[in-house]
């Protein structure tokens, strides 16, 4: 017996003569409900319209006031009921009206998705506001959906940017601890304790013999006593300075250390791959000067500068009037050094760099205070 | 340092413009940060690298431009006119540590009156940056700013028997020095002293109470050399660092020491009157010796890249002060000079030729390292890893690892790195949990009322050892808030939930071949209890993840709940990417079937999905659970008590065939029947 069949039949008919069977019969149509509801949830339809009347009718075979199931059940069930059945028939009713609440309309239309896809084959989903939102209707000159992307850190990106010129080339990359000891930071790149050189780099100690690294030039060492000879390596990696933070000096910030070590390498190699690393990062129109500089770990040692970015070298505030602007130390790798990282200066030699990422990121995108770039703030990220 | 162009002049002839001087001695290695006009004489600020002492003067820059434009330097004579009786029964010198004072040479001048310098004197001085004092503290600071060689000047009066003993402090000895502080010495530092007392820290400050006054009559001169390592302990212990340390601690010129001695005693004499008595006190015990160097022709070529002539090498060491011998065609001999500590070595003779050959005629070429095979896992798990997180919307942030320990003990167990010399209390350790950075870079944005955010950080933790460097683990955390979708004319707004975090670990996670990887509901001690969880495999936690705990979101002042997410990122290093392996596409269609289950609360979604894939069906394409109720939610009598009702939606399909019903059917069932050990009924 159907469930439409049984609600026009009495009690009687149904031979439900005690409370028991009552509930039985009431938990039936109960079931039938959910399980009715159920079925149009799980199918769900491609269109709106079409949504509406799958809600409709589900919504008046159960609630219409004449015709509907509950409305049979009071005919049928409830007003024929025998007096000593009325109790229980009474407080079954009420829980099945309660329990038929969700097949109002508006409740069927939040229940039922909305399905992309067709499940039939061939069936053909163009409804009439498809590919419009309910809410925009037909204004097509509203703002696309957009899924939010995230976003890449700018030092991040020129790090990446830097590293793909080298590796271009055939560097490989290397990397090292942060927390260094003072051994590969310090003396086996010729800086001793002794030398006023070691003042050049304000020091975070976490003991005597351990530090935070105040560059990446460690990692040349410890890649020489790994790798050995031939060495083209470069070497990304955050560093760590006693600098008080203001717009210019950040207590952490993140330097690129590059080193080529080789039988046949020269100044010239030197200065070749930088001119040409510093045209392909800020473009081809700069130029290249490179001065001596001091560095207890190269000799010759230098300074590469470039023509402003800003003026094209004629002048201004950013190069101080002097068209050039120093982006990186660099040199021939001591002989010393490449000792110490168990290397025959007599054969081999080397040529070394190293450079401030967020100073590079800062004239790519003339930014004006290295802070920003370790606060995190959305409305920085979201400009890269 | 300041230098005075007119100064300069006395010793060479410049021939060009400051503007051409400045760029053309920066060529060198003398970096001119500015100059300025300053009446007719213009004033050159020159950074000095800490290798060139002998740049840290007049005479020693004029040196540099007489080599750069191949001009004379002016030859340093000074004649004396001595007088009265020797020094020597005036006045003694002795050494007790020549190992710390390797030179001590003194003059004794008599009868001078102490006043206020000539014009053109404190002229020369101020224009450089000195004040002006009196005529005998003046000149000695022009002749160090002339020659570059520190002097002292004793009113020899004040020194208990007219004696000088250089000698180390004995510990808890007291000095004033000239700046009035009272200093308590120790035995690493040199003092000048009197037969009794401390009258000077050695090469650093004068004391006070031998200071040059009014009343001073005869002044002791020294002029001497300190071995530079003890000068800079001293002048770091005490925190003085002076015109003096500054020099001495770099190295000073030895023989100097008595020509600059000469030549303030003659400025004494010429402004301050008195007499010169006779000879030098010179207590030299044991002359540096100065070894010479070989320089190969053939590494100057190796190092610099190419042929530089015999001439231009020669004439560019000789400009500079040392003693060049060729020797047959190899190369050459090379004495360095006295004031050039700084070289020792071939390559240090090699970089002076390069200086003044100018590195811009040097030529230049891009040498390629060879071609490899293998490139970097590291940084293609890196790279894959961003892209994800790009692509489901989070932003990179770089927040320095440096924490408040106390803040970073709110979220591990794992004791931080504290760093001895910290800026501040907020940045004192190298922390051990990455979520105390992340929390707080949420919060800077929620307090600029920036609510949506989705962040990632790939950075380290770091964590004390027993024994060798700290520990240094990679991490990549990720931290929510707000919305997944902002209310729009587009759709209803969805705030982040769990399953937001969830999903995007999972996409993460995907990318990786784990298998084993399980979700256990149970996350770190600083996630919310019951929603926070941690995803395992192997044995090792791969991820944490859940909501902040209400109370540590108090204590930041956070304005709403935040979502934290930890992945051991050296842990995927480890773990493979996931490698496409092609599967051929099925031609035949899908079929799904829909469960509608009864299940126990006890029963949890993972442990359902398991009994249905450890069944094993080559025809289950996918599982996906639909709609999710609890009996609370559903009428009464729906569904017994302490159980949900779950729609599971199973897709069969088959690569090789059609499946017929009866086909599905028996899948299904075997489903049912895995699922029914668990509790799971089947709703009619």
């Amino acid at each position: 017996m159907t469930i439409d069949e049984k609600v026009r039949k009495t009690l009687k008919e149904l031979e439900a003569k005690t409370p028991d069977e009552v509930n039985n019969l009431f938990a039936g149509v109960i079931a039938a409900v959910e399980s009715e509801r159920q079925k149009l949830v799980t199918r769900g339809t491609a269109d709106e319209s079409e949504r509406e009347r799958l809600a409709k009718e589900l919504r008046d075979r159960w609630l219409a006031r004449k015709s509907g199931i509950i409305s049979s059940i009071d005919e049928c069930w409830l007003k024929t009921a025998p007096k000593e059945l009325k109790p229980a028939v009474g407080r079954a009713f009420n829980e099945l009206r309660k329990a038929s609440a969700v097949l109002e309309t508006n409740e069927l239309l939040k229940a039922i998705p909305l399905k992309r896809r067709g499940k039939r084959q061939g069936e053909l989903i163009f409804s009439a506001d498809a590919g419009t939102s309910k809410m925009g209707g037909r204004d097509l000159t509203l703002p696309g959906y957009r899924r939010p992307l995230g976003s890449v850190h700018p030092v991040t990106q020129v790090m990446r940017e830097i590293e793909d010129i080298f590796l271009g080339l055939g560097f490989s990359i290397e990397s090292g601890p942060e927390i260094e000891s003072v051994y590969y930071n310090f003396e086996a790149l010729n800086i001793p304790e002794s030398h006023p050189a070691r003042d050049d780099w304000d020091t975070l100690y976490v003991n005597s013999q351990v530090l935070l690294r105040t560059h990446t030039s460690p990692v040349q060492i410890r890649a020489m006593e790994k790798h050995g000879a031939p060495l083209y390596i470069i070497c990304p990696g955050k560093c760590y300075r006693h600098d008080n933070p203001d717009s210019t000096h950040a207590t952490m910030f993140h330097q690129v250390e590059g080193l080529a070590v080789d039988t046949d390498i020269s100044f010239a190699d030197l200065k070749g791959t930088l001119d040409f690393f510093a045209r392909k990062f800020f473009g081809e129109k700069i130029r290249t000067n490179f001065f001596p500089s001091f560095f207890p770990f190269t000799e010759p040692s230098g300074d590469l500068a470039i023509s402003c970015v800003f003026c094209e070298g004629k002048g201004c505030r950013v190069c101080k009037e002097s068209g050039w602007v120093e982006v990186m130390g660099c040199g021939m790798v001591h002989p010393e050094v490449l000792r110490h990282g168990g290397i025959d200066p007599g054969r081999y030699s080397g040529w070394a760099f190293g450079l401030g990422v967020e100073r590079f990121a800062m004239m790519k995108y003339d930014i004006n205070d290295i802070q920003l770039f370790h606060q995190g703030d959305a409305r920085f990220l979201e400009q890269f | 340092m300041k230098v005075s162009l007119n100064w300069l002049k006395e010793f060479v002839e410049i021939p060009v413009e400051p503007r051409r001087l400045k760029a053309d001695l920066i060529g060198v290695g003398l970096n001119v940060e500015s100059f300025a006009e300053a009446g007719d004489d213009c004033i050159f600020e020159i950074e000095v690298t800490t290798n060139r002492p002998d740049c840290l003067s007049h005479y020693g820059t004029a040196r540099e431009i007489a080599t750069l434009y191949r001009r004379r330097l002016k030859r340093l004579e000074f004649n004396l006119r001595e007088a009265g009786a020797p020094a020597s029964g005036e006045a003694s010198i002795e050494i007790l540590n020549p190992e710390l004072c390797t030179r001590y040479c003194g003059r004794v001048i008599k009868g001078v009156e102490v006043k206020p310098s000539p014009d053109w004197l404190k002229q020369r001085l101020e224009a450089i940056g000195q004040r002006p004092i009196n005529n005998v503290a003046d000149i000695t600071n022009y002749v160090l700013m002339e020659l570059g060689h520190p002097l002292h000047a004793f009113d020899l009066s004040r020194l208990e028997d007219h004696r000088i003993v250089v000698r180390r402090a004995q510990a808890g000895e007291q000095l004033r020095t000239l700046d009035g502080v009272d200093r308590t010495l120790g035995s690493n530092d040199l003092v000048i002293a009197d037969a009794v007392r401390p009258v000077a820290l050695a090469g650093v400050m004068g004391g006070e109470d031998s200071e040059i006054s009014s009343s001073t009559r005869t002044v002791l001169l020294e002029s001497a050399w300190f071995e530079p390592v003890s000068i800079r302990r001293t002048s770091k212990l005490h925190g003085m660092h002076t015109e003096a340390s500054h020099r001495f601690e770099r190295g000073a010129d030895i023989e100097m020491a008595p020509r600059a001695l000469d030549r303030a005693a003659g400025l004494i004499v010429q402004l301050a009157g008195g007499e010169i008595l006779r000879g030098v006190l010179d207590v030299y015990p044991a002359p540096r010796p100065r070894n010479p160097i070989v320089l190969r022709r053939s590494e100057v070529q190796r190092i610099m890249g190419t042929e530089v002539s015999w001439e231009e090498i020669e004439r560019s060491l000789r400009g500079l002060g040392f003693e060049v011998e060729r020797r047959g065609t190899d190369g050459w001999r090379v004495m360095p000079p006295s004031f050039r500590l700084d070289v020792s070595s071939e390559i240090d003779l090699i970089e002076e030729a390069a200086r003044h050959f100018g590195y811009n005629r040097l030529p230049s070429r891009v040498k390629p390292a060879p071609p490899r095979i293998i490139g970097s896992r590291a940084r293609e798990v890196e790279l894959r890893v961003s892209d994800i997180l790009v692509e489901i919307g989070y932003r990179e942030i770089i927040p320095s690892p440096m924490v408040d320990p106390e803040e970073n003990a709110r979220f591990t167990d794992r004791p931080p790195v504290v760093v001895a010399n910290p800026l501040s209390q907020d940045a004192s350790a190298m922390r051990s949990s990455a979520i105390p950075s992340m929390v707080r870079t949420l919060k800077w944005n929620l307090d600029r009322y920036r609510n949506d955010l989705s962040l990632s950080e790939l950075g380290k933790i770091y964590t004390t050892r027993a024994e060798g460097l700290p520990e240094e683990k990679r991490v990549l955390t990720l931290g929510s808030t707000g919305h997944r979708q902002p209310a729009s004319v587009h759709g209803e707004e969805k705030r982040l939930d769990f399953f937001d975090l969830k999903g995007d670990v999972e996409e993460l996670l995907g990318a990786f071949e784990m298998p084993g990887l399980t979700f256990e509901p149970s996350g770190g001690g600083y996630h919310e209890q019951g929603l926070g969880g941690r995803f395992v495999a192997g044995g090792a936690t791969v991820a944490l993840l859940g909501r902040l705990k209400e109370d540590l979101a108090r204590q930041y002042k956070l304005r709403q709940e935040v979502w934290l997410a930890e992945i051991d990122f050296d842990l995927l290093l480890k773990t493979p990417l996931r490698h496409p392996s092609f599967k051929p596409i099925s031609k035949f269609p899908p079929v799904e079937r829909d469960f509608s289950l009864i299940v126990p609360e006890t029963a949890t979604y993972s442990s359902l999905e398991a009994a249905v894939r450890g069944l094993g069906l080559e025809e289950t394409q996918s599982i996906l659970p639909v709609e999710r109720r609890r009996s609370e939610e559903l009428a009464a009598g729906t569904i017994p008590k302490g159980h949900v009702s779950l729609l599971l939606r199973i897709t069969f399909q088959s690569p090789t065939h059609t499946l017929a019903s009866e086909e599905v059917e028996a899948a299904s069932r075997r489903v049912v029947e895995a699922l029914e050990p668990l509790g799971v009924r089947i709703r009619t």
